[in-house]
């Protein structure tokens, strides 16, 4: 073994290193938020760089930038999808409007994500004893993991903001440095909130998977909040009690008011302080909420891999639908709306967003394109799943018994597609439901069609996903992500019309038509969904002949 | 039929460089109890993941009950039941949920003996898994392995975490199946364990098997220890044949004998002899020769 130059040794004396102790957990913690945050803060600066270029090729005259601004400016419903569109008719302030909405809620999915992986989940795998055990309290271990996961959300804003200073430099963008950094830590406030309601989550709850879904249940009412707030119902009070309306307020670019980072800030600390507090408070590996230790057993839904997999998911994919089912529902209530209050040139905008048709049309393809990101989302979580499965060891119970590799993979391939599936029919359902309250005249086939046309997409991801798990299972996540944040990127970018059509046709959203405002196209839907099962079979064929790996 | 439980020709596996199993050949009996020792790193697990289709070898092949392993995984995993060092199980499942799955897939489970294991091994099966302590999680997955009374029981490491009455009843289990004619292949670290159960012992080293053996015909890999006292003066042993490492205490002797003890007895006879004592080598004294102190698997 290679001498480690950290390590000093002298005679008759403990081995010792340089490293002091006291930074042992922040310095590890801060290595893994800091890789994913680096791959994160690359994706926020392409994509605000890219919104801004793109606006400058297309929006080129006053006139056209004044019909945008006085299209979008004033509808309260687009508002509410998307924020307040103030100043439409700048560079900067379009780049707001387009891109802040998706950042704040990517960045607020990764801060949960990672919080919660790297406090509950390392107490699930038993590490953080090993670490608790070393020179440090609990307390303390939790605060250094907390500082770590500080500096990670450092790195995600110095990505963002170094590639968006970078574009303002640019004559037709013109950002200056200080509103583009402002712009960028608003963009990355939310991450940074969320890490901490994360840390608090992993203090509350017994398991990583339940620490994540609480910290989700957060981002859900937080979101909901801040689009009942901008829907121009007379509640826009309600954007300070939301932590994305705090987000919001800061109105970077437009109308800075560094104010509203008061809230943001006080409430990481308080957070973090609780999260600090709460962790000497309870043994390591127990929670703060009650944890039932003792059951009646069931025994349904354990009649195989299969069915195992269903009642252990059961959880998660409910809270998916559930997610998919409030979105869709606010979408169709406010697309009326939104449609009939744009006109002109607004269904030129749209088209360049993706979506074409009537008003209300326009605006539900708009809709259905975030539902399927949100599918996309999930179809992440089911490959990342089937990887956990053989990473955690529970695969290798199944695989010593008569269960052949093809039939457990087959089977966790047929739950996955029914999910995607079915998050598509709720999708179409009920935003048929929301947008019949209002009398928007759209029929549940045509929004069960456009539920549908979700599926093919997510079948791509859960494929390429598939694959990577039988030929390379240790770069899933990075793989199954990587094509996800690609893929919102290029649709950000693409739906404005500024990117070659090889770039576009990376990006499986892109594929996809843009229904209801226009039929789906069945015939590109078939060749996603044929890819998906081609890459899927690759996959399942490749894990045949592999041996299993761990972590 | 085949006439053998396992066999591998020439089972091999690297990872890049590195030579994991070197060209393992084993054959084990039906109903035989092996014992398989090694440090870590020899090899012992490789070996286990390749029998069971869990890697795939590099060279070579490995069967069990005559069925490939490579080839008719399903098949051959209806004849064992496994047992890992690592019990890693759902955290949500209670334990009876947990056997029920497991006993499940397995296809078949003797009900009855289920109940007496959770008895024999007091474990409180409405428990959920992420309450169990580590003992525990393992007792769980021996069960698991022991209530569908399997043709071959592949174990690896499988008392980890077990206190010493749990490991008084893992060993009559193990006898239990053997009186049944069920095969058993143990990898394991305790020797009195393996010394115990074993009717066979193998010893990898590198990945190679350097010994495969009964105890018996493993005792010359160690001298056999001999212990005399003297009414008078302890004879010179020092140029006796074969004899080695002897300790002087007074009117007490203590040597090491390699091969014939002839020699030594004939020079002990011309002295007063008032006690002798001879042992032979414990399997952790043959492990010991086998590997040097002080040496370390890779």
């Amino acid at each position: 073994m290679a001498a480690d130059p950290a390590v000093l040794v002298r005679d008759n004396e403990p081995t010792l290193t340089r490293r002091s102790p006291i930074t042992v957990v922040a310095s590890r913690s801060a290595r893994a938020a800091g890789r994913s945050g680096a791959l994160w803060g690359f994706i926020f600066g392409i994509a605000i760089a890219s919104s801004a270029v793109s606006y400058t090729q297309i929006y080129k005259t006053p006139a056209s930038r004044a019909a945008l601004a006085a299209a979008y400016g004033s509808n309260n419903a687009m508002s509410a999808l998307f924020g307040p569109a103030p100043q439409l008719q700048t560079v900067a302030g379009f780049t707001v409007f387009k891109i802040s909405m998706t950042l704040m809620i990517l960045g607020a999915v990764w801060g949960l994500l990672t919080s919660t992986r790297l406090l509950r989940g390392e107490e699930d795998r038993g590490r953080w004893d090993l670490l608790v055990a070393g020179q440090t309290t609990r307390r303390r271990a939790t605060f250094q993991a907390i500082v770590g996961l500080g500096a990670g959300a450092v790195v995600l804003w110095a990505g963002a903001a170094l590639l968006t200073v970078a574009t303002g430099q640019s004559d037709k963008v013109q950002f200056g440095v200080a509103s583009a950094l402002f712009f960028t830590l608003a963009m990355v406030a939310t991450a940074v909130m969320f890490l901490a309601i994360g840390a608090v989550t992993s203090q509350l709850a017994a398991t990583r998977r339940q620490a994540a879904s609480l910290a989700a249940v957060v981002l859900g009412i937080s979101y909901a909040l801040r689009l009942v707030a901008d829907a121009g119902v007379g509640l826009h009070g309600l954007i300070w009690v939301s932590p994305l309306g705090w987000v919001e307020e800061l109105r970077p670019f437009t109308a800075p008011q560094p104010l509203a980072l008061v809230p943001i800030g006080a409430c990481t600390v308080i957070l973090a302080g609780t999260a600090v507090h709460l962790a000497g408070r309870r043994d390591v590996g127990s929670s703060v909420m009650a944890d039932r230790t003792q059951a009646e057993s069931h025994l349904g839904l354990l009649g195989g891999p299969t069915m195992a997999a269903i009642r252990l998911m059961r959880s998660t994919v409910i809270g998916w639908w559930m997610a998919i089912a409030i979105a869709a529902l606010l979408y169709g209530f406010i697309a009326k709306s939104a449609g009939t209050t744009v006109a002109g040139s607004v269904h030129e905008v749209l088209t360049k967003l993706g979506a074409t048709g009537n008003g209300t049309q326009a605006v539900l393809g708009v809709c259905f394109l975030m539902l399927a990101v949100l599918t996309g989302f999930v179809a992440g979580g089911q490959v990342t799943a089937v990887r956990a499965e053989e990473s955690g060891g529970t695969l290798v119970h199944f695989l010593v018994r008569p269960i052949s590799r093809w039939s457990w993979l087959g089977g966790r391939y047929l739950v996955a597609l029914s999910v995607l599936v079915v998050a598509g029919l709720v999708a179409g359902t009920l935003t048929w439901l929301g947008a019949a309250v209002q009398h928007s005249g759209l029929s549940l086939p045509t929004l069960l069609g456009a539920g549908v046309n979700l599926v093919p997409p997510s079948m791509v991801i859960l494929g390429v996903g598939i694959l990577a798990f039988g030929v390379r299972p240790r770069s899933v996540t990075w793989v199954v992500y990587g094509l996800l944040g690609w893929s919102i990127l290029v649709v950000i970018v693409g739906g404005i019309g500024a990117v070659s059509h090889w770039v576009l046709d990376t990006s499986v959203f892109h594929q996809m038509a843009s229904a209801p405002a226009v039929p789906p196209h069945w015939g590109a839907n078939a060749v996603m969904a044929g890819i998906g099962i081609t890459t899927a079979l690759f996959g399942a064929w490749a894990f045949r002949y592999r041996d299993l790996q761990g972590e | 039929m085949s006439d053998r439980a396992i066999r591998t020709e020439q089972l091999t596996k690297r990872y890049g460089d590195v030579v994991a199993l070197d060209h393992l050949d084993l054959e084990v009996t039906p109903g035989e109890v092996v014992g398989f020792l090694g440090p870590n790193g020899a090899g012992k697990t490789t070996t286990i993941r390749l029998l069971l289709g869990l890697s795939r070898p590099t060279e070579g092949r490995a069967e069990i009950f005559g069925l490939d392993c490579q080839k008719q995984p399903a098949q051959v995993h209806r004849r064992l039941a496994y047992v890992a060092g690592e019990a890693d199980l759902w955290p949500s499942l209670t334990g009876e949920e947990t056997l029920s799955l497991l006993g499940r897939v397995s296809g078949r489970v003797d009900e009855h003996y289920r109940d007496d294991l959770l008895n024999r091994f007091d474990l409180d099966p409405t428990k959920k898994v992420r309450a169990y302590s580590r003992g525990n999680r393992q007792k769980v997955i021996l069960i698991a392995a022991l209530m569908v009374r399997p043709d071959l029981l592949v174990l690896d490491e499988p008392t980890s975490g077990l206190d010493p009455l749990m490991e008084q009843a893992f060993r009559a289990c193990i006898g239990e199946a053997r009186d049944r004619g069920q095969t058993v292949f143990l990898s394991s670290h305790i020797m009195s364990e393996v010394e115990a159960l074993c009717d066979r012992v193998g010893i990898l080293r590198n990945g190679a098997l350097v010994e495969m053996g009964t105890l018996a015909e493993m005792r010359h890999l160690s001298a056999l220890t001999v212990e005399a006292r003297f009414d008078g003066a302890v004879p010179d042993l020092s140029n006796v044949p074969g004899v080695s490492d002897v300790l002087i205490d007074g009117q007490n002797l203590q040597c090491q004998v390699r091969g014939s003890v002839e020699p030594l007895v004939s020079a002990l006879a011309a002295s007063r002899v008032t006690g002798l004592l001879s042992r032979e080598p414990s399997l952790e004294e043959l492990f010991l020769a086998q590997y040097g102190e002080g040496e370390h698997g890779r």
